[in-house]
């Protein structure tokens, strides 16, 4: 589905940001970026997006090159959710705020469609149609820029910090409509999470990334488990994941639990066997 | 564009200037090219800026600024050479006051822009601010005004930036070719930018507020600025150079 061959990029007047990055990634998988800030994670979403062009190298997006690609064509493969909804909503209600990126990427024609569409996805995230974008609160208009991502069926959805400033209910609602469409429509999600409670219980894999460069890559449980990889890119294992690495023995090998309770019960069971 | 109102410390003596003096210079050189219809007086006025920019040690910044007003000089002298038909035919439909008048708006477009550009690469805002607080006696909110207004726009440009982003990423064609398309694009722009812009207006009062805005007054100012030889001495050159422009017909 992804596909990156070597790719480097430098933004103008700098040095490289990204360097030499290789990695495919399959439809369906759930992959979470990590590294701390200015490792050069949004650089790498941008670059599958192909919002960046990469300087040397090829990235590959269900088989096209991301650099010869058309913006409205690119649109319908990947859709990308920013950190700050407030720069992609700019319509008075929120049926034309989904229906505009309808519009941008299905053409004026599909009029009909259109509509259906924009139903469909209010009805899902349970929004009043002619409801103000601006005078909802910050995780909500963060759900109507992530309506509007999703209306074109994308194969790919990006997410570049989705939860940033929002509490947590509005948090879980956000992944967990990820999470479904994950499962059921297959969609390939590729996400920047700070939180690496959010990245245990959502993402089945991981890339590490540290000064532009590919750290790690493999199953999220994995990668926090291995501590001088964790230190090397200066992040902090999930709590969860720190105290079975404390307890050692037969706890550590139980670390793949979500909870406390989830952890001591799967101790038990191994020492049982 | 980031880097063009930005302020590049140095010792020369248009950073030793008086901040006032600077803005009278800068307006003298202005209301000159207004005044003159001469190409060579213009002529004249635009190697004096370029001089400026040389003494003020950012020559490079001053050759940029030449090259980055040079294709709307050229589109704009174009127009008017098509536009006026005054004057004596020479050939096609270009007359020779049409050619006379455009070199004449093209001077003075660049005469006027490239003082107002280096002012600010040889003067810090909050200098601006503060001195025609206390010397010109303005009340400090129109000073405020002005220095945020300026120190914004690099944020205004990342902002626009994320936003031509987000647009892009959802499909929006802004590098199509269609020019009714392209209109149709600015919407997409304009309604999150003044969005963003209204609320950081309102933080910024509010940053102001906390800090003892209502408080400041024209004695505030911890920095005193005097007057010395260099101003003298622009203050002189100032007044020749209206001077000048009146006489030279
Ligand atoms: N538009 C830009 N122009 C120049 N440098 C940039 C730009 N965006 C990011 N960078 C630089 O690239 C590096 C990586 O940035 P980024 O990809 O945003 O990191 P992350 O998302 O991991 O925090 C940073 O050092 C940053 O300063
Ligand atoms: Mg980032």
């Amino acid at each position: 589905m992804i596909c990156a061959e070597q790719v480097s990029y430098s933004y103008s007047g700098g040095g490289q940001t990204v360097s030499d990055l290789s990695f495919r990634i399959e439809k369906g998988e759930f992959v979470a970026i990590l590294g701390e800030n200015g490792a050069g994670k949004t650089t790498t979403v941008k670059l599958i997006d192909g919002l960046l062009r990469p300087t040397s190298g090829r990235m590959l997006v269900n088989g096209l090159d991301t650099a010869k690609t058309r913006v409205s064509e690119r649109a319908k493969q990947v859709g990308f959710l920013f950190q700050n909804p407030d720069r992609q909503i700019c319509k008075n209600t929120v049926r034309e705020e989904i229906a505009f990126g309808l519009r941008a990427v299905w053409g004026k024609q599909e009029e009909e469609k259109i509509r259906a569409r924009t139903d469909e996805l209010l009805a899902l995230f349970s929004f009043r149609g002619d409801e103000e974008p601006f005078s909802l609160s910050r995780g909500q208009r963060q759900q109507v820029a992530l309506a509007s991502t999703l209306a074109v069926k994308p194969a790919v959805l990006i997410l570049d910090e989705p939860t940033t400033g929002l509490d947590y209910r509005e948090c879980t609602r956000i992944m967990e409509f990820i999470k479904t469409l994950n499962e059921t429509e297959g969609t390939t999600v590729v996400m920047v999470c700070h939180d690496m409670e959010v990245v245990l219980d959502y993402a089945r894999r991981a890339l590490v990334m540290a000064g532009g460069r590919l750290l790690a890559d493999g199953p999220v449980h994995e990668i926090f488990r291995d501590t001088a990889l964790m230190e090397k890119a200066s992040l902090l294992p999930p709590q969860i994941v720190q105290i079975a690495g404390r307890l050692g023995g037969d706890y550590a090998h139980a670390d793949d639990a979500e909870t406390l309770s989830g952890l001591i019960a799967a101790a038990a069971e191994r020492r049982r066997a | 564009m980031n880097g063009l109102f930005q302020y590049v410390p140095g010792n020369s003596p248009l950073h030793r200037m008086n901040p006032v003096t600077k803005i009278l210079l800068t307006l003298s050189v202005c209301i000159a090219a207004f005044l003159t219809d001469n190409l060579f007086v213009l002529l004249f006025l635009l190697v004096f800026d370029l001089m400026i920019g040389v003494a003020a040690g950012a020559a490079r910044k001053a050759f940029s600024i030449f090259k980055g007003l040079f294709k709307v000089s050229l589109f704009l002298f174009v127009l008017q050479v098509l536009f006026i038909r005054r004057g004596n035919r020479l050939f096609w439909i270009v007359t020779d006051e049409g050619l006379l008048t455009a070199a004449a708006v093209v001077l003075r477009l660049l005469v006027v822009c490239l003082p107002l550009a280096l002012i600010l690469t040889v003067t810090q805002v909050s200098d601006i601010a503060n001195a025609m607080v206390q010397v010109l006696h303005v009340p400090y909110a129109y000073a405020f005004t002005l220095t945020t207004a300026i120190r914004f726009i690099p944020q205004f440009m990342e902002e626009m930036g994320g936003i031509m982003e987000s647009q892009t990423a959802r499909g929006v064609e802004f590098d199509s070719k269609n020019v009714f398309k392209k209109l149709g694009m600015l919407f997409p722009l304009c309604a999150p930018l003044l969005i963003s812009s209204v609320r950081r207006t309102g933080a910024t009062a509010t940053a102001a507020e906390v800090r003892g805005f209502n408080l400041r007054t024209r004695e505030s100012g911890y920095k005193r600025y005097g007057f010395g030889l260099v101003d003298l001495a622009a203050v002189l050159i100032s007044a020749a150079l209206i001077v000048g422009a009146v006489l030279i017909p």
